[in-house]
């Protein structure tokens, strides 16, 4: 392949990411929240939006029943709103909880999804792929249809930037910083921090149910064991090194971790431990968090000031 | 509904494992304070270091055991002098991300030494016997006889020794324990070495009830927490507690509930937990 080829797919993939990691900064850079479970949202919004764009398996080896076949659009924008919705479902009850303890319960219930995933088939065709998804206006492209796929979702990186740059900055998002400060401030203004945790719970999740749909529609077929926790957890090292409460930040960081992971395509498979070489560049991501974490705790482009948060009590 | 003791064994096997695993982890909080992802990706390795004495080197499953402690137990040491020491005054969010890339480097450094398949332990073929209905194996009742041994063996260290004493004592207050003279950084050293050590030996027991894989601990992970959780943060007994009662609940669970969901009873028993006692079955949690 062509090196434009190769950039392309990986400026895909990093794109996918930066939405991911868009979503982590409003729960954790904007407002302090631990969410583990950005997994399990990236994967409602793949499954949901396969489902309904992909006809019900047919055939004597058929175990899923269900399937829509509705336009792509209907599918992307219902797996945006359905990973909102479970984005909230899971706060409902852990979003009150300190730090770790959420971390924890978010981690769990991305697991428990996944788990959901594999096992209802009738749904999802559980640990089997699932296949067949189509991409947007495949036939109609005259071009290379990656370039077609890279514009279309670095566009829409762009507008949940400016978007969420926007909220970040409003009324709505000054009160969601004054929850990451200390969260008695705001309750004693007033503000019913339990519900804007709540909403940027919800809000932070759907945006990674947008990847979700984002990702399905590229790549064909989706199973269970690509929505492991390590996408969280890549994520997260993805917001901390482009600096949290940063949207910028999150997006460069997305795109660090994706080149990082990714910079194998493009050397020659015969180096010397060719073998170990995607096992050598996860190592590589755990110590460039590391040491970013050491030598520059507020990320590449992140707020010094932001570093309180978190540390108040 | 008659419990099926088959069942109970099971679980009874899976809870030793959970309560030592989480002992380790609940002593590790006691004392650093911060939930160490990186403890599941602990167990793997040491599973790992004595899966390679076993059947690469070919020593005798007892040696290798041996072996894989004794690493883990120096290693924790030697990562927190590298990596852990170096945050010890930043906020343990910060620490629980510093150990995310903790737990990235292991995993892939075991991934890159001993390949991403799973392995078993070289073990002597021996017929599972049955007692009363129940088939049980060799290794099943050895898990059972060493957890029971070494939680009896914390728990006297933990009231009877001064080392012990000092350490509940800092889980409790740490200030409070630095003032009246406790040596809290040579604390920070036994809890490791003894952290370490357990997470060595619960990654082998891990790896004799099923296989050795690269993400065997992290797997485990989850069940883990839940019992520190459930048996509330930083109390050892807790964690014992909470660890027998997921195990036993999550093969039990099986009469009722299609088998593949059982490794949802511990998040359900998680958030029960939480929302009715945040301090732990005991009400003893350190935070």
């Amino acid at each position: 392949m062509a090196l434009v080829d190769l950039l392309l797919v990986v400026g895909i993939i990093a794109g996918v990411y930066s939405l991911l990691a868009i979503g982590m900064n409003m729960h954790w850079g904007d407002t302090g929240l631990l969410n583990f479970a950005h997994a399990g949202f990236f994967a409602v919004g793949a499954y949901t939006s396969a489902i309904l764009t992909t006809p019900p398996a047919t055939g004597s080896l058929a175990t899923r029943v269900v399937g829509f076949d509705l336009p792509i659009v209907v599918g992307l924008l219902a797996g945006t709103v359905l990973a909102g919705l479970v984005g909230v479902l899971i706060a409902l009850p852990s979003v009150r909880l300190e730090g770790d303890y959420l971390a924890i319960v978010t981690l769990s219930a991305a697991e428990l999804i996944r788990l959901l995933i594999h096992n209802e088939a009738w749904l999802t065709t559980g640990a089997q792929t699932l296949k067949n998804i189509p991409r947007p206006l495949d036939a109609t492209i005259p071009f290379s249809y990656d370039l077609f796929y890279f514009v279309l979702v670095w566009a829409l990186v762009g507008v949940c930037y400016l978007l969420f740059e926007r909220l970040s900055s409003s009324p709505f998002g000054r009160v969601l910083h004054a929850i990451r400060e200390n969260d008695d401030v705001p309750l004693a203004l007033g503000k019913n921090t339990y519900v804007f945790k709540l909403k940027s719970f919800g809000i932070g999740a759907a945006i990674a149910g947008l990847a979700g749909g984002l990702w399905a529609h590229y790549v064909y077929a989706i199973s269970s064991i690509m929505f492991l926790p390590s996408i969280t957890f890549l994520i997260w090292a993805a917001v901390i090194i482009g600096g949290a409460g940063s949207y910028t930040g999150a997006i460069l960081g997305a795109s660090v971790i994706v080149f990082l992971r990714q910079i194998t395509r493009f050397i020659p498979g015969d180096v010397p431990f060719g073998d170990q070489l995607s096992y050598i560049r996860l190592m590589v991501v755990g110590v460039v968090l590391i040491l970013v974490l050491y030598y520059r705790p507020q990320g590449l482009l992140g707020d010094a000031e932001r570093l309180q948060a978190g540390t108040s009590e | 509904m008659v419990l099926d003791p088959q069942l109970v064994w099971n679980g009874l096997v899976v809870g030793s494992i959970i309560s030592v695993s989480a002992l380790g982890l609940t002593l590790i909080f006691g004392i650093l304070n911060f939930i160490n992802i990186a403890y599941g990706d602990y167990m793997a390795a040491g599973a790992y270091v004595a899966w390679a004495v076993n059947a690469q080197a070919g020593l005798p499953i007892g040696v290798a055991i041996v072996a894989g402690i004794l690493v883990m137990s120096v290693g924790s040491v030697v990562l927190d002098k590298l990596v852990f020491q170096h945050f010890r005054t930043r906020s343990p969010i910060t620490l629980l991300i510093v150990s995310i890339g903790v737990a990235f480097f292991i995993r892939n450094l075991l991934r890159a030494i001993w390949g991403p398949s799973g392995h078993f332990y070289d073990l002597p073929m021996e017929a599972s016997p049955s007692f009363a209905g129940v088939r049980f194996s060799v290794e099943q009742v050895a898990i059972i006889v060493v957890s029971l041994l070494l939680l009896l063996g914390v728990y006297v260290m933990l009231r009877r020794t001064r080392i012990g004493i000092a350490m509940r004592a800092a889980s409790d207050d740490r200030m409070l324990s630095r003032i009246r003279g406790v040596d809290t950084e040579k604390l920070v050293l036994y809890v490791w070495l003894i952290g370490g050590a357990i997470a060595g030996l619960s990654g082998i027991m891990l790896g004799l009830d099923a296989q050795i894989r690269p993400n065997m601990g992290f797997t485990a992970l989850i069940a883990i927490f839940a019992a520190v959780i459930l048996g509330g943060i930083g109390d050892p007994k807790g964690a014992v507690a909470g660890g027998y009662f997921i195990g036993v609940a999550q093969e039990v669970s099986v009469a009722v509930i299609p088998s593949e969901y059982k490794f949802g009873v511990g998040l359900v028993a998680l958030i029960i937990g939480l929302l009715t006692r945040p301090d732990g079955l005991f009400g003893e949690a350190t935070r």
